[in-house]
């Protein structure tokens, strides 16, 4: 489907130094206001919250620090090139942003919230587009993703490109078939396409049981956020027009997205892409789930006896304040006992799987998600559920090290439903 | 001479030496981690940014580790100053004089908990709500609850002597450390406790009371490395009322009667003025449907067992309401209370005279004064902070507040807060010195009140320091002069801060 693609395919390697200092003074100029509102504040209510100076308890990886840099920056005290590295040190988990008195009493009356989320990521670009060279791993995995059309999920070492021809080999031994195009779209995450696929068969079989007809697309790339996140926005559209043009093709009024990270891509950075009338409506997978419940058009049919707590995934919860509707499911689950934790204290919880900061820094995720893990075994449940499956991968290795299993909100429906007999 | 007026700078050798001692993962030089502990919440001369940034940070993980850093200091006469949590608000952990910057927020270990002598030791780095998910289990608290609860470190809070919220009925940070590790300037490593060395006994009389001069220092007499913390058992019962009145001398009175009622869970009696009033009323959502009879509000806490906390309550809603007080309801007191520790610094409060909203930064004045000068000393604070607001256009008054600050009971003396808006982008350098004229005027009021310049967060900044000396009187500072002498010959830990360059100074001119 090549050429329904209209952007060039951009080069990854071609950024040269030129015009750093330009490059710096927009920066700069685009956050100097938000960044004396930190800056003036000081306060660090953010601080304990997130999840990477938890772990490393370093001050400079800090909302604080993030912004403090911008002020440095201006009065001449540091350049981009001194501190941008910093800006590696953040899952974009989002959960300082909440948990800062600027965006809790004045982000309505003034709306100006803080930022820290859209700051690191400008950082990033800023970055990569002056040729700093600092992040090979993800200059890596942008250039695989481009190869692959997918993210180069299979291989965290190596970072090899994914045959972008099974990127639906998931969907091979259903009892069914699913055709291509149409209204309804379900949209498969790259690390559930071809590392987690338990999770699309368990999706698809939820939505044919639920007698919702739906297709897949001809040709899925992936979403483009993760390659935004590492700082290269120029792929994150090329990637992008490509599925549009292909929802296009197929007709597709609803795209059913099974993960966070996906969704938040579709209604965060594609409108910022592309006029609405261009784009479908984008439907979270939970949300639906909870929607079919309610309207009694899937039953839980086969208890699960079971005592689970439940992962907030940052994107839902701290990024999109979607919290309620997993709860609703697990609640409807007979046989599970859910122990809750509400999801204000997980606003300081993270898996470390998110805004490519394992790719980056594997050693220092690991860290977070055994913390995570650690926190759930204070509970004294059996089971860990997530909706994410990002989250999945690094929760469910530190749940081997930690004897505590890890589960899928949407797999568990499917089981509760009875559709795996 | 041994002594330094002006600290030698951080060579390359000073580097390799703290690296060869500590490891290299935790030294730091580049400039992240320097920009990232420049400054701490207070009014910052950010025109001058790059004069308060340290040369080097160090990140120890033991009492072991930081006596290498000043070993190290002291043989190449560099200044070292400790950071905690970096949210003072008076410039302790300010570099003064660049050089080595020693962080201790890695030292956040809970070493031992010892539920039947009801005492919990601790590393420095941990932040008491951190400390406080640990203990919740158990049935006990650490009642140590600044503003800054969330953000502060035990640290910092010892470095200050930090005033807590509820410290009329639970004491403040100096009352809750039972004993002390501490790292001397030149590196010898002991163990301090009151009036004695037994790490778990709280009243002793075998020795000098060494433990409470290590407290409030600002780091410039030790590093406090570990400490063992008093518990309490976790209240069952908190119960907040806040109370409006017509004028702000009914008010006062009423908190005259309130902090004097004998009630022992009374956690804390706070004034706002009217200038406060307003300023909520102006910016602050939950404030804003007060009628506008309510001229100034009393805050009060009473914390402790569901049976005396009930039986309290009804005693305090009729001393209040005998003296003027109309309970404003439980949404704004349960509300208010709940989000006190997040309500000081919002920067987008802060506007100009014509109304703007700019992000300011917040000024917070501290100092401790005797119940009968407090409406003297609103009336002097406020017109100093109006006269220069209309000279210089860059500061708000956002009103003050008083709370009560004697441990364990709330009569007597109160920290006196105003709340000073400060645009730092248009600081340029005449501005800054007309901010510290402003703040020296301040502290002109307080001490012809017979004040003390800092109820909790110190004295170390342009404004408060120079007058340290004329607070304590010619003896009293002088001896400070000789204990920092004595423990610190070469200057090295957190050089002239509290004015303590003069101890030095007196030396070289051989006074
Ligand atoms: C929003 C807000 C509200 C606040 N409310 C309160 C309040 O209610 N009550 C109150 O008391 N304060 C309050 N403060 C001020 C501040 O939180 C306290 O002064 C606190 O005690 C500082 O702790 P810190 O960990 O941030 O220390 P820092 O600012 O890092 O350091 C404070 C001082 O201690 C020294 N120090 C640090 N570690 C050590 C050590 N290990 N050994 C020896 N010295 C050391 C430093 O050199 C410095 O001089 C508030 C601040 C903010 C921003
Ligand atoms: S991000 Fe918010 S909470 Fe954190 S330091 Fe900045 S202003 Fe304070
Ligand atoms: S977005 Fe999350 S990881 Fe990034 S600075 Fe904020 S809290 Fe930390």
């Amino acid at each position: 489907m090549g050429d329904e693609v209209r952007a060039a395919k951009p080069d990854v390697a071609a950024n040269g130094h030129n015009g750093v200092r330009e490059i710096e003074q927009e920066f700069v100029r685009d956050h100097l206001l938000q960044a004396y509102g930190c800056f003036s504040s000081g306060h660090k209510f953010c601080r304990e919250v997130c999840p990477v100076y938890q772990v490393t308890r370093n001050e400079q990886h800090t909302p604080t620090a993030f912004h403090a840099n911008v002020v440095a920056m201006e009065k001449g005290a540091a350049r981009l090139e001194d501190v941008a590295e910093n800006y590696s040190y953040c899952t974009l988990c989002g959960g300082c942003e909440l948990r800062c008195p600027n965006t809790l009493f004045v982000g309505d009356f003034y709306r100006n919230r803080t930022r820290t989320v859209k700051l690191v990521q400008d950082m990033r670009a800023a970055a990569t587009k002056a040729g700093l060279g600092l992040w090979p791993r993800w200059q890596r995995w942008v250039e695989a993703t481009l190869q692959g059309k997918n993210e180069p999920v299979l291989d965290y070492e190596n970072i090899q490109p994914v045959d972008p021809n099974r990127v639906a080999d998931w969907a091979k031994d259903l009892p069914f078939s699913i055709p291509q195009g149409g209204e309804n779209i379900l949209f498969v995450d790259c690390e559930a396409a071809y590392h987690r696929t338990s999770l699309p068969k368990a999706v698809a079989k939820i939505l044919h049981a639920a007698g919702v007809p739906f297709g897949l697309m001809y040709e899925q790339w992936c979403c483009g956020g993760p390659s935004l996140e590492m700082g290269y926005p120029d792929h994150a559209r090329y990637l992008a027009e490509h599925n549009v043009a292909d929802w296009k093709k197929a007709g597709a009024k609803r795209v059913f997205v099974l993960d966070p990270h996906d969704y938040i891509s579709f209604v965060e950075m594609y409108p910022q892409f592309f006029p609405p009338e261009e784009l479908p409506e984008f439907v979270f997978m939970i949300d639906f789930v909870a929607q079919l419940l309610d309207e009694g058009k899937i039953r839980f049919v086969k208890p699960i006896e079971k005592t689970v707590t439940y992962h907030d995934p940052c994107r839902m919860n701290k990024r999109l304040g979607k919290w309620e509707a997993p709860r609703k499911i697990l609640r409807a689950i007979p046989g599970l006992t859910f122990i809750d934790v509400d999801h204000v204290t997980q606003w300081a919880y993270c898996s470390g799987a998110g805004g490519g900061f394992a790719v980056e820094h594997p050693d220092l995720a690991k860290k977070i998600a055994d913390l995570r893990i650690a926190r759930a075994k204070e509970l004294n449940v059996e089971a860990l559920v997530s909706a994410c499956p990002w989250s999945e991968r690094p929760l469910t290795s530190s749940g081997r090290e930690q004897q505590l299993e890890v589960l899928d909100l949407l797999e568990l429906v499917a089981e509760a439903m009875g559709l795996n007999d | 001479m041994a002594t330094l007026t002006v600290p030698n700078p951080v060579t390359d050798q000073v580097i390799t030496a703290l690296e060869q001692a500590i490891g290299k993962e935790k030294v730091r030089t580049d400039l992240g981690a320097r920009i990232a502990r420049t400054r701490v919440p207070a009014p910052f001369p950010v025109h001058r940014f790059a004069e308060y940034m340290p040369d080097v940070v160090v990140l120890p993980e033991s009492a072991e580790e930081v006596s290498a850093v000043l070993r190290i200091a002291n043989q190449f006469r560099v200044p070292v100053v400790p950071r905690a949590g970096g949210t003072g608000l008076a410039d302790g952990a300010v570099p003064l004089h660049k050089g080595i910057l020693l962080d201790i927020k890695k030292m956040n270990k809970i070493i031992e908990l010892d539920l039947v002598n009801r005492t919990v030791t601790v590393q420095p780095g941990l932040n008491m709500l951190k400390l406080n998910e640990y203990l919740a289990p158990y049935g006990v608290f650490y009642p140590d609850d600044p503003a800054s609860y969330p953000v502060s470190i035990i640290g910092g809070r010892i470095g200050t002597s930090g005033w807590s919220l509820i410290g009329s009925r639970y004491g403040h940070t100096r009352d809750l450390v039972i004993s002390l590790q501490v790292v001397l300037p030149t590196g010898e490593i002991v163990r301090l406790s009151d009036g004695g060395g037994a790490p778990k006994v709280r009243k002793a009389s075998t020795g000098y009371n060494l433990k409470q001069l290590f407290i409030g220092t600002q780091g410039t007499l030790g590093v406090v490395t570990e400490a063992t913390l008093e518990l309490f058992p976790k209240p069952e019962a908190e119960l907040a009322a806040f109370f409006g009145y017509e004028s702000f001398a009914d008010a006062y009175r009423s908190t005259g009667a309130l902090s004097t009622s004998g009630l022992g869970t009374l956690a804390a009696v706070i004034l706002f003025d009217e200038r406060k009033v307003d300023y909520l009323r102006r910016d602050d959502e939950a404030y804003i449907p007060l009628p506008e009879r309510i001229k100034a509000v009393v805050a009060t806490a009473l914390y402790g067992v569901e049976d005396e906390v009930r039986a309290a309550a009804n005693r305090l809603f009729r001393l209040a309401k005998e003296t003027g007080g109309e309970y404003l309801g439980d949404e704004l007191s349960a509300g208010d209370w709940a989000s006190r520790h997040d309500r000081y610094a919002t920067p987008l409060h802060g506007r100009l005279p014509d109304g703007t909203v700019v992000p300011m930064s917040w000024h917070c004045e501290d100092a401790a004064i005797i119940y009968s000068e407090l409406p003297a000393i609103k009336q002097k604070w406020h017109e100093i902070t109006d006269r220069y607001i209309q000279k210089y256009g860059i500061f708000d008054n956002w009103g003050m507040f008083f709370y009560s600050n004697n441990p364990y009971k709330g009569w007597g003396d109160y920290l006196v807060e105003i709340d000073i808006g400060i645009w730092e982008q248009a600081l340029n350098e005449e501005t800054w010195q007309a901010w510290v004229n402003l703040k020296r005027e301040i502290t002109r009021a307080t001490l012809e009140h017979q004040g003390s310049i800092s109820a909790c967060h110190g004295a170390c900044r342009e404004g408060d320091a120079e007058f340290i000396p004329v607070e304590l009187g010619e003896g009293g500072f002088e001896l400070m002069k000789k204990i920092k002498r004595l423990l610190d010959p070469n200057n090295i830990l957190n050089p002239s801060k509290n004015y303590l360059h003069l101890a030095y100074v007196d030396e070289e001119v051989g006074a």
